[in-house]
């Protein structure tokens, strides 16, 4: 699915990742844990596609080089980033947003775009699925949402657009337990054989509900521990200070 | 330095006037205009859109009178329910008011009764004076509350070409009368003319006015209105101005809020593209206690485009518990847009609450990334912020068919981006 091969990354002249290694196959699960300012951020803007960056080295996404592929189109190839701090978007009605965003990323795929009717069924049941409140759909997107609701919303979307590759930076950060576990929920049901996740997260928490298949440590830009999910709850005893 | 556009009194000859009273008041304004020439930016008011210069740039000669023509046929809004006024050129036309108590409106051609002659400030009002010989004279009377809106269809002629042409227009509401107005400007003419309008709005003890300011198309007209309110006690008054669409301009409004609780409303989006200017000038006078008043002014300015908003407002020393607070947004697509903002507070009361904001920038970064991460084109991501910008103020629109009547017009403008 997804193949980064000694990737580095610098913004305004200081390297931030420093020759990234990872694989990660359809249907896995990857957790990538670090501290803070390891790179994780960074490493989920890279994969998006966010300008600013001076890039060396390689991604491929399904067999293909990502390198000169704009945002967008990765989105539309099925990358999807669940943001850390999702943007408040004012004036911009959170369902007419859903529907164009969908309907681009099918009209790029070549598919047929979906109707108002069964568009507004479409998210009605992945809201049910979320515990959403609906209200919150027709109103401005992200704007006076709370924590827990733009995270909610960020996976709405995640399921709304069906990507095969999903980032999900620091999902985890300001919810509470309940709306950990919905979140939680929403990526297990979600899991497929044809569906990777790339899960960036500082504490084990998040870990505890959804079960990586591998754990990736990543401390000043590169990966300097790999291993099974036992590795996080390692980690979570010994900090991160230990590994180095 | 630009010669100074001059005009005829002969021209005065081609009005049919009723007296010499009239004929004289013309003439002496026409004289006073001469004198000045179009404002420039010379003066603080017009410091940001000096027509002078715009307009001995684009125009070599004016006429100011034109035969009367029929406009093509006309798109009728069909999609809300509403009374119509049709004026062509700047003449009262026809006028239909299905829905309503005939008996309780009066309308007819406007003619000026008030000959005092003053020189103004503003040149364009004394030019006004010496040749507006067109308009619309509307009231309500007391007590008489509209069913449904009046759209006042403004046709502009497919045959105005390098023309002056100036209208007068006057509405008063009575007491406890109410009336939403839509003012759809549908300009027929590819070519270059200017129109120069002056309204009074009088609005009587709890009237209420909503009115809305709305292009129908891309155009090369040069409109200027000034629009001059008196507002008794308890009136309230709520303007919309989405006047995108001409080669150049400017809506000039200064409200006297003459009785206490009183509410003066101005609110404008506009999307201002190519090399189009427009300004947005207000001035509101708060001159008795316990009124309140609001101005809120977005402006997208796209390419070689030029936005202006200039707002004042006076607090007289009487005008205790004023409310008022002014802000304008402007965001600004191209590195050749420019947006001129000048917030003026004149307050001469201790006991009133009165702010003011301006910002302008471009359009967030972070926003378009976020907007690209699902799937939209850095085009679709701005289109979708500049819109989401603009429906801050058209979601203020209480009707929803007249909200999305809007709604779409705006969309079609953005979609030119």
């Amino acid at each position: 699915m997804l193949v980064i091969k000694n990737l580095k990354a610098s913004i305004n002249n200081r390297e931030i990742l420093k020759g990234l290694n990872l694989k990660i196959n359809p249907g896995e699960v990857h957790a990538i844990m670090g501290p803070n300012g390891s790179g994780k951020s960074t490493l989920a803007n890279v994969l998006s596609g966010k300008n600013g960056y001076k890039i060396s080295g390689e991604v491929k996404y399904l067999g293909e080089s990502l390198n000169d592929i704009p945002v967008e189109e990765r989105a539309q190839k099925g990358i999807f980033l669940a943001f850390q701090y999702p943007l408040e978007i004012p004036g911009v009605n959170t369902n007419n947003f859903l529907k164009t965003s969908l309907n681009t990323i099918k009209k790029a795929r070549g598919e047929k775009e979906i109707d108002t009717i069964a568009f507004l069924k479409l998210v009605k049941d992945k809201a049910k699925e979320l515990g959403i409140d609906e209200k919150i759909l027709s109103r401005q997107l992200n704007v006076g949402f709370s924590g827990g609701e733009k995270k909610k919303n960020e996976i709405l979307q995640m399921k709304i657009l069906d990507p095969n590759l999903i980032i999900l930076d620091e999902t985890d950060s300001g919810l509470d337990i309940d709306a950990l576990k919905i979140i939680s929920d929403g990526v297990n049901s979600s899991r497929s054989e044809k569906k990777s996740f790339l899960v960036i997260t500082h504490y084990q928490r998040l870990l505890e509900y959804i079960k990586p298949d591998h754990v990736h440590v990543l401390s000043d830009g590169k990966i300097i521990k790999s291993g099974s999910s036992d590795l996080a709850l390692e980690l979570e005893k010994k900090g991160y200070k230990k590994l180095n | 330095m630009n010669e100074n556009f001059k005009i005829s009194p002969s021209e005065i000859n081609k009005i049919k006037i009723l007296n010499q009273k009239d004929k004289n008041f013309r003439l002496e304004n026409l004289k006073l205009f001469n004198q000045q020439g179009f404002p420039s930016r010379s003066q603080e008011d017009w410091k940001f859109s000096d027509i002078n210069q715009i307009f001995s740039k684009n125009f070599k000669n004016l006429e100011s009178f034109k035969n009367e023509i029929k406009p093509k046929s006309i798109n009728f809004i069909k999609e809300f329910d509403h009374n119509h006024i049709l004026m062509v050129n700047g003449k009262l036309e026809n006028s239909e008011f299905k829905f309503e108590d005939k008996n309780k409106i009066k309308i007819k051609s406007y003619n000026e009764s008030n000959f005092s002659i003053n020189k103004e400030e503003n040149s364009l009002i004394n030019l006004n004076n010496a040749l507006s010989n067109n308009g619309l004279f509307l009231e309500v009377v007391d007590n008489y509350r509209f069913e449904k809106a009046i759209i006042i269809y403004n046709i502009f002629t497919d045959d105005l070409k390098d023309n002056l042409l100036n209208n007068k227009n006057k509405i008063i509401l009575g007491k406890n009368s109410e009336l939403h107005i839509v003012e759809y400007n549908i300009n027929q003419s590819k070519n270059k003319f200017i129109y120069n309008t002056t309204e009074n709005v009088i609005l009587n003890e709890n009237a209420s006015l909503k009115t809305i300011n709305l292009q129908a198309n891309q155009n090369e007209g040069f409109f200027y209105k000034f629009s001059k309110g008196k507002m008794k006690s308890n009136s309230n008054y709520a303007s919309f101005i989405f006047s995108s669409g001409p080669k150049f301009n400017k809506i000039d409004a200064e409200f006297d809020l003459e009785g206490e609780n009183c509410d003066c409303n101005i609110k404008s989006a506009l999307f201002i593209n190519k090399d189009k200017h427009q300004e947005i000038k207000t001035k509101i006078n708060h001159l008795v206690p316990n009124c309140k008043s609001y101005q809120k002014i977005k402006s997208v300015v796209d390419a070689e485009g030029k936005g202006v908003y200039q707002g004042k407002i006076y607090v007289k020393d009487i005008a205790q518990k004023t409310n008022a607070y002014q802000l304008s947004k402007a965001l600004l697509l191209s590195e050749n847009s420019e947006f001129n903002s000048k917030p003026e507070l004149e307050i001469y009361a201790d006991d009133v609450k009165c702010s003011h904001g301006s910002t302008s920038g471009s359009v967030d970064e972070n926003s378009i990334h976020y907007l690209m991460t699902r799937g939209l084109s850095k085009k679709q991501a701005i289109r979708l912020l500049v819109n989401g910008f603009l429906n801050e103020i058209i979601g203020d629109i209480k009707s929803n068919s007249i909200r999305k009547f809007i709604e779409n017009k705006i969309e079609i403008q953005i979609h030119g981006y």
